[in-house]
């Protein structure tokens, strides 16, 4: 899932100045999930941005607005109401406004699309509807196999594939103390697995250039470039 | 000169501490900064100095220039380079520079991470960690670079690197030492630990290293100090018992007894390591007399 939080109004009011006409899109995936972009957060913006003297011309929340599919499908039978816009808000992540724009492009429209979410991270659900947790960093070499399962790139602060660095202090990460050490939880998952002897080895530098962005998935050779 | 001579040649090895300023220190033809000022009072006392990193992730002049300046005042420097700001390519030039500019030993670090100094908003490096460095510098000795390119000419770098005995578990800090000197480590130097008996357990796991180890010795000056240290220092606990034996004397009294506190725990710790790394924030004049005390005490 892709973590999203509410820009602040002012911000949102400051991108759709000079607007008279919004359309609003958001997104049912991952922003709903995330209770800021679901059908829901898309009729309390239209209801502030007609506070605000606009109009509203689109609320809609398409299944996964990242996806072109799903976007076109949702979109393109609402075209009359995105052209009567002077601009496009989305309430969805980073690539769900850049899809949004794209599908806009396809249909021959050419109109402002805004964002009104920050995105923050990949994010796995850990506590339902409560908390979300950044734990991958989708680095393209993965090593979950010698840690344990516990990914010390995402949940180090400084990503150290060799060990704890000496800011560690009972369990606790010396930038927050409420946050664990991942090397710790590493060594106690690995001891409990009876698999310390797998911590001995030398980790080498990780490839930083398969993190080179942009990267493209190509789906059917199965490869990232 | 390289440490690692020193402890071939069973030198107890004394070492302290200066920390660059934020500023620049270009001399202009007057006298050295206070920081140098500070490690010429104990010149004829140590046998180097480390000259730290953007100590607490706080920016300073630079370790690398600060460690030239120390040498031209006729102290041995000890570069201390972090992972923190640097990716490969500037660590791996970095180290091809300290050598280059005549100096003999790093101690090669991770580094404080950003979020605790005073540029929060800035973007953390730690492309490579400690042990990497290590190995990486390990081959630039060698005459190669980390991607196997030739040098044109090697480094002559003696490697060290931090330990913490306070480290829980300590067999996950004994495994990444091991992975230090496979790496290439030649000398520890020790976050400071104020429990003799924790210090002698630490030892007996990392004898087998066969490693030298330097005790790192952070005087505290004041019962604030040592609150200071354990509310916001990670990594290093001054037990109530110290701090209490601080404050049971008059503040005009503190470096008098810090001084014997230091020399009562130095007595105890000297015989089980290789040397003695001093941290002493200011009160550098007190060493020369803690040496004198505890010299009988140095492993033959």
């Amino acid at each position: 899932m892709i973590g999203t939080t509410k820009k602040p109004l002012e911000e949102i009011f400051q991108a759709v100045d000079g607007y008279a006409k919004i359309a609003v899109v958001g997104c049912d995936g991952c922003a709903k999930v995330c209770m800021t972009g679901g059908l829901d957060q898309v009729h309390e913006l239209a209801a502030q941005l007609k506070e605000q003297g606009k109009e509203i011309t689109l609320e809609v929340s398409p299944e996964r607005t990242c996806n072109i599919m799903h976007a076109r499908n949702f979109l393109t039978p609402v075209k009359d109401q995105i052209a009567a816009a002077d601009a496009v808000i989305v309430l969805g992540c980073g690539g769900a406004v850049q899809i949004t724009r794209q599908t806009t492009e396809e249909l021959g429209l050419t109109i402002p699309v805004k964002v009104g979410l920050d995105s923050v991270g990949h994010m796995d659900m850990v506590i339902p509807g409560v908390m979300a947790m950044e734990q991958c960093q989708e680095c393209g070499q993965c090593i979950l196999n010698e840690t344990g399962g516990i990914c010390p790139v995402t949940k180090c602060a400084k990503s150290l594939l060799n060990g704890p660095c000496g800011g560690s202090e009972n369990g606790k990460c010396e930038v927050d103390p409420n946050r664990d050490c991942a090397w710790v939880l590493i060594y106690n998952r690995m001891a409990a697995l009876g698999e310390l002897e797998r911590l001995q080895r030398y980790m080498a530098p990780k490839d930083y250039s398969k993190m080179s962005k942009p990267r493209v998935l190509y789906i059917k050779e199965g490869r990232c470039a | 000169m390289k440490l690692t001579e020193l402890f071939q040649k069973k030198t107890f090895v004394i070492t302290g501490e200066v920390g660059p300023v934020k500023g620049c220190s270009r001399l202009n033809g007057g006298p050295p900064p206070d920081y140098i000022q500070e490690a010429l009072n104990i010149k004829d006392h140590v046998h180097a100095v480390n000259v730290t990193d953007n100590q607490g992730a706080a920016m300073r002049l630079g370790a690398l220039a600060a460690s030239v300046l120390t040498k031209q005042f006729g102290l041995e420097p000890i570069f201390q380079i972090t992972c923190r700001d640097r990716n490969r390519l500037a660590i791996q030039s970095d180290l091809l520079a300290a050598c280059t500019l005549g100096i003999d030993n790093v101690l090669c670090l991770t580094g404080d991470h950003i979020k605790i100094g005073d540029h929060k908003s800035a973007k953390p490096v730690f492309d490579i960690d400690s042990v990497q460095m290590l190995k990486i510098a390990a081959g630039l000795n060698a005459g190669q670079d980390m991607m196997g390119n030739q040098l044109s000419q090697a480094t002559n770098l003696a490697l060290g690197a931090a330990a913490n005995p306070n480290f829980e578990p300590l067999d996950l800090q004994i495994i990444k030492m091991e992975k230090k000197v496979a790496a290439g480590c030649e000398f520890f130097q020790t976050q400071p630990v104020y429990e003799p008996r924790k210090f002698e357990m630490f030892m007996k796991k990392v004898e087998r290293l066969g490693v030298p180890v330097m005790f790192g010795m952070v005087v505290i000056k004041s019962p604030g100090m040592a609150t200071f240290i354990n509310e916001n220092v990670t990594g290093i606990t001054v037990p109530e018992a110290w701090t209490n034996q601080m404050a049971g004397v008059p503040k005009a009294d503190y470096k008098k007894k810090a001084t014997a506190m230091t020399i009562e725990l130095l007595k105890e710790i000297a015989p089980m390591c290789q040397g003695i790394h001093f941290m002493p924030f200011g009160w550098s004049d007190i060493i020369p007399e803690v040496l004198d005390a505890i010299r009988p005490y140095f492993p033959q």
